[in-house]
């Protein structure tokens, strides 16, 4: 090929400069790495469809591409956190750049430059050089923060208690990036040392090693340049080349597991519909996981996120949300392998080796499946989209639908539920006598209302829950709203029998209140209990309820907007607002309690360490509320040292569930004196100063 | 090895009860009719008899149809068939004529124990597994908070006044449930689906030629009397509020 010349004014560089004969060699080389990959990913495909049950996730391609766009492009989720989003979008991005740098090199080389067009030329190519060298730079230096925070600053999450879970392949992997980028910049280095391009200058990297070989004479820079140019090449496809067998698939696994994510509510489940003739419910073994279920496992990066934040784990319970998924993901890997030998053995199916290990009890310990308390920190918080709750809530299922095997505590509520639509058991009888004094009507008095509130098993059985619901119903009634409630006709929502693993039940009961809110022809229902809330909004659509659902805060803030309570009287004091997971991971609720808050006079907020997004659960969601809490601390304690850390004197709910849970940790602190519990809906009622006028 | 076990349909010990005007009865409207609690110990006991020694388990209730629910409860549980004895000449029949009939219907199988719960929580009367003991002219341990079963005879544990009683039977005998016996296990799913297509046989008093008169004759139903309102006892010290509930004591209490 005929030599081409820069100069000042025409800056470039040649490619393949002083390893022009080797461009063939290249070229085979890197089909051998490609057909490595290839057949890497052919494996791993094979073990992707060997196992699952079928689920739709390839509709609504749109949505879909912009969550891909969003998190996989963007990296949103990797940026919440500073040190972890910083180090991978450092790494991210170079190699981005690098990749889209070294495909327009490619462009030139061999399509546009044969016709006589080269354009990596004058200003466009010192831009491109300098840009190659910074974001090299930056993978470097990610590379860096990555080995730095894995190996020395050890943070908890890329364990499991005690236990590091590093592999080989983790620093296997990062050398290799390491070693990529440096060989590169010692290559541009001696080219650089021995071209003497006076605008090499913006190939800063290269420069400033140039310098080092300064003193090496010509021919010995030309025979090192070739040595570390060939170190690099291999090296770089050894990188492409392990991609499938290692760590490094998540370069695919993960995008691909953004692609897929569920379109539905947060922590929305699939009913179970055919309870007739299943022989066999929720998830027991591998196999009765979705493939996308499966997935999730292998889009895990082990980054530790989940765990970082779950009340489970951080109160010392076996469970950490990483754990699980990886248990998972070893247990499928196995179960892979077998499945593929069967497959092109030609073996029957059932045949060979040992039983397969069940999901409940064997890949997934007893206590950690039901530590979970439902909070969604992990699936809000996980960068790669996995999708743990229901893979719990799935297992639960098998436990309780078809071994029956699971706390006779929460055999005791789900009786009670069964019994008097309540988890309490408490006589459904008594299910408005919250209200005996208010002249509140029910639907079958007057089916003529704006509203239904649905006051849900709390503000009817519990004594604190009740105060809450005359609060909330005086608000309503100061504020001219027309409101009935279903009185004895109301049951048990089914939160807790649905989290819990009691699908059958949890059916049950919404049909049951389906069935009596379609009579009466109800449009749209206020709930004060987020977990009923969600329940309606989200889940009852499935069995032919469709409702506008709003959760009293919704209400309550809109009421103060428009100008149809007024709040007036001080109520003085250091408020912390709690934010309950089914109110603001599940439904994005987060605003409406702080403002209402704001528009008390004399309240003073002070946000507790883990608010919004991150909030600490309770400790009372997925069915927790009725289960012994006997191993490490109690949840509820943990969040209400929370509170207490920012001196308030009010600890303002909007749950029930929290209400209680809290409630209690004052308690067990001894803080009964100087602090309190209350719903937003009793603050907003004090600060109404109606108590005279209702009365 | 044959198991039977009784059991009676009763409301939920939660649920309201509601006297008829007329006294004649209570009145059933929104009631939630459940498997009496000590039957259930029952019939656990028996389902983990059959899961240790093999054999079936039969339940027998006498009832209106909607005892048919209590049925299938007990076989979602994994009793394996059971025997239903409604015929509306058998409604409001005493502890006597229900346990002859629970004797006609358990005559005609073959039975090696037979579980009933100590007493129904709605009437509490505590009769009917005395009586079908004696009808059928077997031996009976009542009141048992624990069995072993060893071949052809049985090791019962009641407790008795603060001591424990262990009672050795031979087989075929009867035995009354009472709670601690064990713990009733929840349905699964797969069980209640199979408990629908379990059978049941459903028997009336001709067939079961059951001839019996009651003895007992129910007069009227009649609520318990309201419960007066408490009474909050106020003086300026402890002295003045102590000496006014010695008085109520004695006064109107009449207890000292």
């Amino acid at each position: 090929m005929e030599r081409v010349t820069f100069s000042v004014g025409n800056e470039g560089r040649q490619v393949f400069w002083n390893v022009h004969d080797f461009e063939w060699l290249l070229y085979a080389f890197s089909v051998v790495a490609l057909a490595i990959f290839a057949y890497g990913l052919y494996r791993r495909w094979k073990m992707w469809t060997a196992i699952g049950k079928p689920e739709m996730r390839i509709d609504r391609i749109g949505e879909r591409l912009k969550a891909l766009f969003v998190n996989s492009l963007l990296q949103l989720k990797t940026f919440r956190e500073l040190y972890p989003g910083v180090m991978h979008g450092l790494i991210f991005f170079g190699f981005l750049v690098l990749f889209i740098g070294s495909a327009v090199d490619a462009v030139e080389f061999h399509i546009t430059e044969p016709f006589g067009f080269a354009f990596l030329r004058g200003r466009f190519y010192l831009v491109f050089s300098f840009l190659m060298d910074l974001f090299g730079l930056f993978i470097f230096i990610g590379i860096m923060l990555a080995l730095y925070r894995r190996y020395l600053l050890k943070p908890d999450r890329l364990g499991y208690r005690e236990e590091r879970d590093n592999t080989p392949d983790d620093a296997f992997a990062l050398i290799l990036i390491a070693l990529i980028v440096a060989t590169g910049f010692v290559v541009e280095a001696l080219r650089i040392s021995v071209t003497h391009s006076p605008w090499e200058y913006w190939s800063f990297g290269g420069w400033v090693l140039a310098e080092v070989f300064a003193g090496a004479d010509v021919r010995t820079a030309e025979m090192f340049h070739r040595i570390l140019w060939w170190l690099h090449v291999f090296i770089s496809l050894l990188f492409i080349a392990y991609i499938p067998y290692s760590r490094l698939l998540h370069i695919l696994t993960t995008p691909a597991n953004h692609f897929f994510l569920s379109l539905k509510p947060a922590g929305s489940l699939e009913p179970i519909r055919d309870f007739e003739t299943a022989e066999s419910f929720g998830a027991g073994r591998l196999e009765d996981f979705t493939w996308k279920q499966i997935f999730d496992a292998d889009a895990c990066t082990r980054c530790g996120r989940c765990q970082d934040g779950c009340p489970a784990y951080l109160s010392g319970k076996p469970l950490s949300p990483k754990k699980l998924i990886q248990d998972i993901k070893t247990h499928w890997l196995d179960r892979a392998a077998i499945a593929g030998k069967q497959s092109s053995g030609g073996g029957e199916a059932s045949g060979a080796g040992e039983p397969a290990k069940t999901l409940t009890g064997e890949v997934v310990d007893l206590h950690e499946l039901w530590a979970c308390t439902n909070c969604m920190y992990c699936m809000e918080h996980c960068p790669s989209a996995i999708e743990h709750v229901p893979k719990v809530v799935n297992m639960r299922q098998y436990k309780v639908l078809t071994e029956a095997d699971f706390a006779p505590e929460l055999q005791l509520t789900y009786r009670n539920m069964e019994n008097n639509s309540n988890p309490w058991g408490i006589g459904a009888h008594l299910r408005a006598d919250w209200a005996k004094e208010l002249g509140i009507k029910t639907l079958a008095e007057d089916p003529a209302v704006e509203y239904l509130f649905y006051v849900g098993c709390s503000g009817s059985f519990d004594d604190r829950g009740k105060k809450v619901s005359v609060a909330f119903a005086r608000i309503l009634q100061a504020a001219g709203i027309k409101f009935g409630i279903l009185g004895t006709e109301e049951g048990c929502c089914g939160d807790s029998a649905m989290r819990g693993g009691n699908e059958y039940l949890y059916q049950s009961l919404a049909q049951a209140n389906i069935e009596v809110m379609n009579r009466y022809g109800v449009k749209k229902i206020i709930t004060t209990c987020p977990h009923g809330y969600n329940a309606l909004k989200k889940d009852y659509p499935n069995f032919g309820g469709n409702f506008e659902v709003y959760h009293h805060t919704e209400i309550i803030a809109e009421l103060i907007a428009k100008g149809k309570i007024a709040l007036k009287k001080p109520v003085k004091g250091t408020f912390t607002y709690h934010d309950s997971c089914f109110l603001g991971r599940y439904n994005d609720i987060y605003e409406q309690p702080r403002t209402i808050l704001k528009a008390v006079p004399g309240v003073k907020l002070a946000e507790m360490e883990r608010t919004l997004s991150q909030s600490f659960c309770c400790g009372a969601g997925g069915a927790r509320m009725w289960m012994e809490e006997d191993i490490g601390e109690r949840i509820n304690d943990m969040r209400t040292d929370q509170a207490i850390a920012t001196g308030a004197g009010t600890i303002a709910v909007a749950c029930p569930f929290c209400l209680t849970m809290l409630s209690d940790g004052i308690k067990d602190r001894k803080r009964e004196e100087s602090m309190a519990a209350l719903d937003i809906a009793e603050i907003v009622w004090k600060a109404m100063d109606r108590d005279a006028a209702a009365t | 090895m044959n198991i039977v076990a009784c059991v009676k349909q009763v409301p939920d010990t939660e649920a309201q009860i509601r006297v008829k005007p007329d006294g004649s009865g209570i009145d059933e409207t929104g009631i939630k009719w459940v498997m009496n609690a000590y039957d259930e110990y029952g019939v656990e006991e028996a389902l983990r008899l059959k899961e240790k020694h093999g054999g079936d388990v039969t339940i027998v209730s006498l009832g209106p149809a909607r005892s048919l629910e209590a049925i299938r409860t007990a076989l979602a549980m994994g009793a394996d068939k059971g025997i239903h004895i409604c015929d509306p000449a058998l409604d409001g029949a005493d502890a006597y004529v229900t346990a002859s009939a629970l004797a006609a219907a358990i005559k005609g199988i073959p039975f090696d124990v037979i579980f009933c719960g100590q007493r129904a929580v709605d009437d509490d009367a505590g009769q009917v597994g005395a009586m079908l003991a004696e009808l059928l002219g077997i031996p009976q341990v009542t009141v048992v908070t624990k069995l072993e079963v060893n071949g052809a005879s049985i090791r019962a544990t009641k407790p008795v006044e603060g001591a424990q009683l262990l009672i050795e039977s031979p087989l075929p005998c009867v035995i009354t449930a009472q709670k601690g016996l064990n713990e009733p296990r929840y349905a699964s799913l797969p069980g209640i689906m199979k408990a629908k297509k379990k059978p049941v046989d459903v028997k009336n008093a001709q067939a079961l030629g059951v001839s019996a008169e009651a003895k007992l004759k129910v007069l009227k139903f009649v609520p318990p009397p309201a419960r007066p309102p408490g009474k909050i006892i106020s003086g300026d010290d402890a002295v003045a509020k102590a000496s006014q509930l010695v008085g109520l004591l004695r006064q109107e209490a009449k207890v000292i």
